[in-house]
């Protein structure tokens, strides 16, 4: 009995060397483990064998059983590393670098910059309204305080309609329906497109993008609007921004300012962006003219506020770095389509 | 503009304070300063000279060869070719190594002989116009003296942008810039030296007659016996530094004055004009100007006529030829004037003539400067022709005056608009700098605005704050923030779903968003069979090129796909943008907010754009604005596929049409690419009802799946299957999907096989084989019932 154990034994042994495939594997299990395996066979003579070494043969037969079950593991367990390790190596190297197109198409660079700069206002509690492209004579100009008499009313500054409307010439165009709309308190910002009877160049655009924002409550000052500037700016240019009033001149705003900003490519020592100058001419701006108040049923003695335009275009023109205006209202995809979502 | 630092030392002393701080306080409180040229400075070693002999040049008929004494110890030989050489002039002489005006000097041989130098006209030295021969200077000074030691030819010169000047009406001229000057330096403004006028009151009045309100001040006198012709070199200089030539002493002397006091002024040749009137003709009139030139000028323009009614003068813009100043010209008539400045305006842009006269007009000059212009323009007359006399007492007509303005303000008020604890002694003293009359009552102040400003400028408190402001420099405000309420904002809800539409279909679509202009391009939809209509029309055209407003969107963007076509197999594009859908009972326009997409492709088929256009459609329906869209027949656009194109409806509304489209107008557009196209009302459909999507109930029982497929005849939509399943009723829960359309052209062309995959379940237990049985069977008999056959 015991030299049939050890017989077993050794052929596992010289068995074991042999095997190099799962198929190998598995035939060997058979032979040793399956219902009619060596070890399996082994059980039943077990009942020739004396009372007294009964215990002893059994224990032994069993020590076979379990030094066969584990090399039967470890060696399940091997071949499975080899056959992954085989499946890594046969693998083919992909090459990343490969261009791959994602299918996006392209926002216009006008709608990168609006939301960008719309997500700052809203950022402070402004609301985006939004206004008209064909205006009454009215609002773009009587009820933002321009005088009857005003240059800018002349066929050859506004696209005058036959039915006696305009192509709205500013955003101002939209304070009266936007004051009266609050009668008070409020922070609204209104993009739009406007439009001037002038010629086209690299530099000019007959139709273009303005944003105008207006603040109204009671006792806004000017200190309030260049801190308010100041800190919209440094959102817009993501850095922090150097702001100067000079004084301006509009109809609607008294006092009216140019607002600058110093440069924030060069730091205002002076680049193309800049002209040289140091300082970017971006925002139109002022304390709301008490008329224009008044023309929308508010009590300038009771609130003030104060109007902001901006320079939409220039700063789609900085910020994108295209050089001619005349790109934008082209529709050539040439262009438009490699500024994808985001600039 | 320009300004002559050296004209504004007149007013203001400016000593100890650096040209940099002058633009930039100058800047930040009144105007922008565009340019800054230092005149003088490229003119180097340029001195008086003796011409001490005079030889003809042995090979040139016209160049001389002279010997001139510079003040050093030889005389120097230069060849000079102007005609008006003589030996003992005293001319402007530049050296060998010395500068004219950028041009260097150096030695040259001029038809063979040596030159050493350069004698100068006043022209060459860019300090006058005279061009006829060189320089020829009376003065005591010795030779070899720097002409700048002799005349100002040293000066800085602002441009000032003319555009921010606009509403100043009073900075057209160096003195009201003084002003500005002493304002923002503290320093003190000169008052002007004029001629005691009334000392003429006993002498006879012009005959000036006014018969337009057009004209609202006219003051004239007459001067005789002039007997000067030229200006002095320092008022030429001034003159020529500042944008104008010089002509003769007395048009000279009306544009000096024009330039020191912003007060355009005309001299007539006494002689040939007597009097004045001023009229607005009924006709036309012809006008030969000094220019030489004839202008039309239209009845109802102000004109300026002799006590004939014999036009002299296009007011306030350019006098005539005949009546103008010459060099024999010894007695003047004088006119000073102020008119309405939208009537110059109208004139200018009518006859298109803009001189500086009529530039200042236009900004609604001060009519109280009139007589104060000739006072002064008597008093440097006289300076420079000591023999001159007044002829006549100052007559002047005036016919409109400027309301005064008084406005009381408080200190406190300006503290709340500026923001800033402004000092009441420093605000006194910046609005007494300006030319405001105070008078102070406690904690407010009654301000009288001075005549210069009171035109159209200053007239509120909140014109006040301005001015108090700017001079007290806005760089010293210092930025607050503002207190601010917690209420929730809510925002549009058509702007933040034109972000988010434009958003996905680039995202997840690749298409490319394009801006267009709001007018219709007629040539390219009439050379491509387009038809659109348009309901409004610009009355210039001259920079748009077109003038139909757009009513449809789409129109264009096929004209930029036409122009994108060949560098693109694929073109995805869209817009959101405004079109004039006609006008309401009030003739006012009818504007939309719309969505327009176009798709071309080489290589998908019609079917394949018009579903990829659906899908983007759906989509946005689905995630943007929750919404369900009906497809029907009957697009009214003549770009689209009669056959192949569908009005959009959203809640029984058509909000819009879309489809493949028209073959004649792909071929004309895009022969080699498929193409369609969808325009909807983007407002519509934002305001479109949120349809509550019902989900299924999800039973915790095992659910069947089971395939049916039917013969459905051709022709028969999809849409009507669909509404014979809605129709079927069972206990069960039930959901289907569309599995396959299988056509056989051979066996069967006239139907298609749908393959419907159901799924059905109860909530209460596992469905039992009659359950499922019975299901089917009544199925099969609905759809039998709606004329349909299950297959085989």
């Amino acid at each position: 009995m015991l030299q049939k154990i050890e017989e077993v034994k050794k052929q596992f042994a010289l068995d074991v060397d042999a095997v190099v495939t799962p198929k190998d594997l598995e035939e060997l299990r058979l032979k040793y483990m399956g219902k009619k395996g060596l070890i399996t066979g082994l059980m039943p003579m077990l009942k020739d064998v004396p009372n007294e070494q009964k215990r002893e043969m059994g224990m032994k037969i069993n020590g076979v059983k379990t030094e066969i079950e584990n090399a039967l593991a470890s060696l399940t367990e091997s071949l499975e590393a080899k056959r992954v390790a085989e499946q890594i190596n046969n693998a083919e190297k992909i090459d990343i670098t490969l261009p791959v197109e994602t299918g996006v198409g392209s926002l216009h660079p006008r709608t990168i910059i609006q939301k960008e700069v719309e997500d700052v206002f809203i950022s402070m509690g402004f609301v985006v309204d939004m206004g008209n492209e064909v205006e009454t004579e009215f609002n773009n100009f009587d009820a933002v305080n321009v005088p009857a008499t005003h240059p800018a009313r002349d066929v050859q500054d506004t696209f005058w309609l036959n039915n006696g409307q305009v192509l709205k010439t500013h955003t101002s165009a939209g304070q009266n329906r936007i004051l009266s709309k609050y009668k008070g308190t409020c922070k609204v910002v209104f993009p739009g497109r406007c439009f001037r009877n002038e010629a086209l160049d690299a530099g000019h655009e007959n139709t273009f993008f303005q944003m105008e924002g207006v603040i109204v409550d009671e006792n806004v000052s000017v200190a309030n609007l260049i801190y308010f500037m100041k800190e919209m700016l440094s959102k817009v240019f993501k850095k922090e921004v150097e702001v100067r009033l000079r004084p301006g001149f509009f109809p609607f705003t008294e006092p009216s300012f140019e607002m600058d900003v110093k440069c924030p490519f060069c730091g205002g020592s002076g680049c193309s962006t800049c002209g040289g100058s140091g300082w970017i001419e971006l925002c139109p701006c002022g304390m709301i003219h008490p008329n224009v108040l008044k023309m929308a049923g508010i009590d300038p003695e009771k609130y003030s506020g104060c109007a902001f335009g901006l320079g939409f275009d220039r700063l789609v023109m900085i910020k994108s770095g295209l050089n001619d205006i005349r790109a934008l209202n082209s529709g050539n995809l040439k262009i438009l389509k490699p500024f994808k979502l985001n600039i | 503009m320009r300004i002559s630092i050296n004209w504004i030392k007149d007013f203001v002393n400016l000593d100890g304070i650096e040209t940099e701080e002058l633009i930039k306080r100058f800047n930040l409180a009144t105007a922008e300063i565009e340019d800054v040229y230092n005149m003088g400075e490229s003119t180097k070693q340029v001195v008086l000279a003796k011409i001490v002999k005079i030889e003809n040049h042995p090979k040139s008929d016209h160049l001389h060869i002279l010997q001139v004494d510079d003040g050093l110890d030889n005389l120097t030989q230069v060849v000079c070719g102007a005609p008006n050489v003589r030996e003992g002039m005293v001319t402007a002489f530049a050296r060998v190594g010395g500068m004219v005006n950028g041009y260097k000097i150096g030695k040259a041989k001029l038809v063979g002989v040596e030159s050493f130098g350069m004698c100068c006209s006043e022209q060459e030295l860019g300090i006058g116009s005279d061009n006829s021969g060189i320089m020829d200077i009376t003065t005591t000074a010795k030779m070899g003296t720097l002409l700048s030691e002799i005349y100002p030819i040293n000066d800085v010169v602002f441009e000032i942008d003319n555009k921010s000047l606009t509403n100043r009406p009073d900075l057209w001229g160096h003195y009201g810039i003084a002003r500005e000057f002493a304002a923002i330096f503290g320093r003190e403004l000169k008052p002007l030296q004029t001629e005691d006028l009334s000392a003429y009151d006993k002498l006879d009045k012009l005959n000036i007659k006014v018969e337009s309100k057009n004209c609202y001040r006219y003051s004239g006198i007459a001067v005789e016996n002039v007997t000067e012709t030229r200006s002095p070199m320092e008022m030429k200089i001034r003159l020529n530094y500042c944008g104008m030539r010089d002509i003769n002493l007395l048009a000279d002397m009306t544009n000096y004055l024009m330039l020191e006091l912003g007060q355009p002024m005309h001299a007539f040749d006494h002689k040939i004009v007597n009097g004045i009137t001023v009229v607005e003709p009924q006709t036309d009139v012809d006008m030969l100007t000094l220019e030489g030139e004839t202008h039309k000028v239209p009845a109802g323009s102000l004109v300026i006529c002799d006590d004939n009614r014999e036009p002299v003068a296009i007011a306030g813009i350019k006098g005539g030829l005949k009546s103008g100043i010459t060099d024999q010209t010894n007695s003047l008539l004088l006119e000073s004037a102020v008119f309405d400045a939208v009537a110059i305006r109208k004139t200018v842009k009518k006859i298109g003539l803009s001189t500086d006269a009529s530039v200042r007009y236009e900004k609604s000059l001060d009519p109280e400067t009139t007589p104060v212009a000739i006072a002064r323009l008597v008093k440097i007359l006289k300076e420079i022709d000591g023999g001159i006399k007044v002829s006549s007492a100052l007559t002047d007509v005036y016919n409109f005056k400027y309301p005064k303005h008084e406005i009381t303000i408080s200190y406190n008020f300006l503290n709340k608009r500026s923001g800033v604890n402004l000092p009441k002694e420093k605000v006194n003293a910046i609005l007494t700098a300006l030319g405001f009359e105070l008078s102070v009552k406690g904690e407010e102040v009654s301000v009288k605005v001075p005549s210069w400003r009171g035109t159209k400028d200053v007239s509120i408190k909140e014109d006040l704050v301005e001015e108090v402001l700017r001079m007290y420099g806005y760089d010293n405000i210092v930025p607050e923030s503002m207190s601010f309420n917690l209420q929730p904002v809510e925002q549009s809800k058509e702007h933040t779903l034109e972000y988010k539409t434009k958003r996905l279909l680039a995202e997840k679509y690749g298409v490319s968003e394009v801006h267009s202009y709001i007018w219709n391009y007629a040539d390219f939809n009439k050379a491509n069979g387009i038809e659109s209509e348009s309901y409004l029309s610009l009355l210039d055209t001259s920079n748009s090129g077109q003038s139909g407003i757009r009513s449809k969107l789409t129109p264009t963007l096929l004209k930029f796909a036409s122009e994108n076509k060949n560098n693109f197999e694929t073109i995805k594009m869209c817009e959101i943008g405004r079109t004039v859908s006609g006008l309401n009972e009030n003739k006012i326009a009818n504007e939309e907010h719309i969505l327009s997409i176009v798709l071309l492709s080489s290589v998908k088929s019609e079917k394949d754009l018009y579903f990829e256009l659906k899908t983007m459609l759906e989509n946005i329906c689905e995630s943007l604005v929750k919404t369900k869209i009906e497809y029907v027949d009957g697009v009214t656009q003549n770009y689209y596929h009669p056959v192949n194109s569908n009005l959009i409806k959203v809640a029984e509304e058509v909000i819009g049409e879309m489809g493949v489209a028209h073959p004649k107008i792909k071929e004309n557009i895009c022969p080699k690419h498929n193409l369609v196209c969808l325009e909807l009302n983007f407002a519509k459909l934002c305001e479109a009802p949120e349809v509550k999507t019902t989900r299924a109930k999800v039973s915790k029982y095992q659910s069947v799946d089971l395939d049916f497929t039917f013969l459905v005849p051709n022709g028969v939509s999809y849409a009507s299957l669909q509404n014979i399943i809605s129709t079927y009723k069972t206990k069960l829960n039930m959901e289907y999907s569309l599995k396959d359309i299988y056509v056989n052209e051979q066996q069967n062309p006239e139907h298609k096989s749908f393959t419907f995959n159901f799924v059905i379940g109860a909530m209460d237990r596992t469905l039992e084989a009659k359950d499922i049985e019975k299901f089917s069977n009544n199925l099969i008999e609905h759809f039998k019932t709606n004329g349909i056959n299950l297959k085989g």
